[in-house]
């Protein structure tokens, strides 16, 4: 039980990690998404590459060189916010390529209708393209943000006192190998189911509206 | 919308003067009937090697309603879409009702904008948005483009949606309705700008026969209130009957045009001639 109380101490630290990584990438990633589908090269080659860099290289290894690196030779960076923004940004790569397949999933004849009544390119994406992106792309990113969840452990590695460094933490002190980490297994299915409930509740809610 | 056709550009024969007066100096008999609401001069266009359309030109009337029939792949659609834009052409003019497009020079977005907005335009695959409701999909480019406020764009819609037999429809999702309904709510969605010429992709196409009689009824209505209309269709039975003038396209070009009857009956072009044939002998 005692192994419990101390794994629990690390649930707010990987809430606010995912949360705030999640917010980051979903916002960033947009631009990066519309950048990417642009047919001028000069937008969408360097969207490319900074996908491609982002999720070519291993998210412990981001978290160090972003941390060690950018975190104490330029600005002062705690574990959290440095964790935050690593995960952050590469949750932008991945749900710029979510986005992008949502948007590609659109029909071009929405476009086209858009168009045809006049709509400006911002009212048929914010109005007519987006909306029905968005649900395409729905199931794919709340996979993605429950993967986040349990991926955002990484974190303990530049010291943020999340589930998994409560629990290699609690298994050092009391020299239990197994029990703190089955503790955190738990705690993370408690965590993730929910999401994974509201997420599929959402998806064929919208999937009803709109019908095809 | 309200546009009143005068009874004299009704008849086959004027509106094929009106068409052949490309001449400045026939420019007075062509007032005499309103100026043409859509001029083409000169429209080009290709994709790479293939040409699909190659200097078509092309006046149509105020209230007039043109059919146009041809092969696959003849430029038709392609014609159509060049009216709004869809296609940017490579060359000419395309002029509809004050707002007039010269392909060599570059086209600004908000020319082309206020170009479409004259024109409406209803697509073979209805393109309803699967997203909103059926008011919404009447109602939106109204508020946003027309910047009626929500109520009016409303009272519009159900006007509209009246006229196409879908009021009751209003407020449930494109995909409750069938093929035939979706056309026609795509019909009142475009009637809702209140555009000057209203453009059909093959409207029909996509319909299986029974259903796509309903929306040729909804065409035949809105022809008689005077719409200009621009139909591309293989409905040839539409044609002779509704249309005021047969405009038969091959190869990029147009080879005959006139008198639906005329046209359809006793083509001239041997071209015309093969395909009417195909059409109405099966």
């Amino acid at each position: 039980m005692e192994h419990v109380s101390a794994v629990l101490l690390g649930v707010p630290y990987t809430l606010l990690v995912t949360v705030v990584a999640l917010a980051i990438g979903a916002v960033l990633g947009l631009p990066l998404a519309l950048a990417r589908r642009s047919p001028l090269a000069v937008l969408n080659v360097p969207a490319r590459v900074v996908i491609d860099v982002l999720r070519g290289i291993p998210p412990v290894v981001w978290l160090f060189i972003i941390f060690f690196g950018i975190g104490n030779q330029f600005v002062t960076l705690d574990p959290i916010q440095a964790g935050s923004l690593g995960l952050g940004l590469i949750s932008a790569a991945y749900l710029a390529e979510i986005y992008r397949s949502g948007l590609g999933a659109v029909h071009s004849g929405q476009w086209e209708a858009s168009s045809a009544l006049g709509l400006s390119r911002t009212d048929s994406m914010v109005r007519v393209v987006g909306p029905q992106a968005f649900r395409v792309a729905l199931p794919a990113a709340s996979t993605y943000a429950i993967g986040l969840l349990k991926d955002s452990s990484v974190v303990s590695a530049i010291g943020v006192a999340d589930i998994v460094f409560q629990a290699t933490g609690d298994s050092r002190a009391t020299g239990a190998a197994l029990a703190p980490f089955l503790v955190a297994a738990a705690i993370y299915i408690l965590l993730g189911t929910p999401l994974a409930i509201a997420s599929r509740r959402m998806d064929s809610r919208l999937r009803m509206r709109v019908a095809r | 919308m309200e546009i009143v056709r005068d009874p004299q550009t009704r008849t086959g024969s004027d509106a094929v003067d009106v068409r052949a007066s490309a001449q400045p100096t026939d420019r007075l008999e062509v007032s005499r009937k309103g100026p043409p609401v859509v001029s083409l001069k000169g429209l080009s266009k290709h994709y790479g090697e293939n040409v699909v359309l190659d200097k078509v030109d092309l006046d149509v009337s105020a209230g007039e309603v043109v059919a146009m029939v041809g092969p696959s792949g003849a430029g038709k659609s392609t014609l159509l879409r060049c009216i709004n834009l869809l296609e940017v052409p490579d060359a000419g003019t395309v002029t509809v009702g004050d707002q007039c497009v010269d392909a060599g020079k570059e086209v600004s977005a908000k020319d082309a904008m206020r170009l479409r907005r004259t024109a409406g335009m209803v697509f073979q695959s209805f393109n309803l948005f699967p997203h909103l409701t059926v008011l919404r999909n009447v109602s939106l480019a109204q508020e946003r483009v027309l910047g009626r406020s929500r109520a009016e764009a409303d009272a519009r819609s159900m006007e509209l949606l009246e006229r196409v037999h879908l009021a009751h429809k209003a407020d449930t999702y494109p995909a409750r309705s069938s093929g035939g309904q979706q056309q026609r709510i795509a019909i009142a969605r475009a009637l809702a700008m209140d555009p000057q010429v209203m453009l059909f992709d093959e409207p029909t196409s996509a319909l299986d026969p029974e259903v796509g009689l309903e929306v040729l009824a909804v065409m035949r209505e809105l022809a008689e209130s005077g719409m200009t209309m621009i139909v591309v269709t293989h409905e040839i039975p539409f044609a002779r009957d509704v249309s005021d003038r047969v405009v038969v396209m091959a190869d990029g070009g147009i080879i005959e045009q006139g008198e639906p009857h005329q046209v359809i009956n006793n083509p001239q072009h041997e071209r015309s001639q093969r395909f009417l044939r195909a059409v109405t002998e099966r």
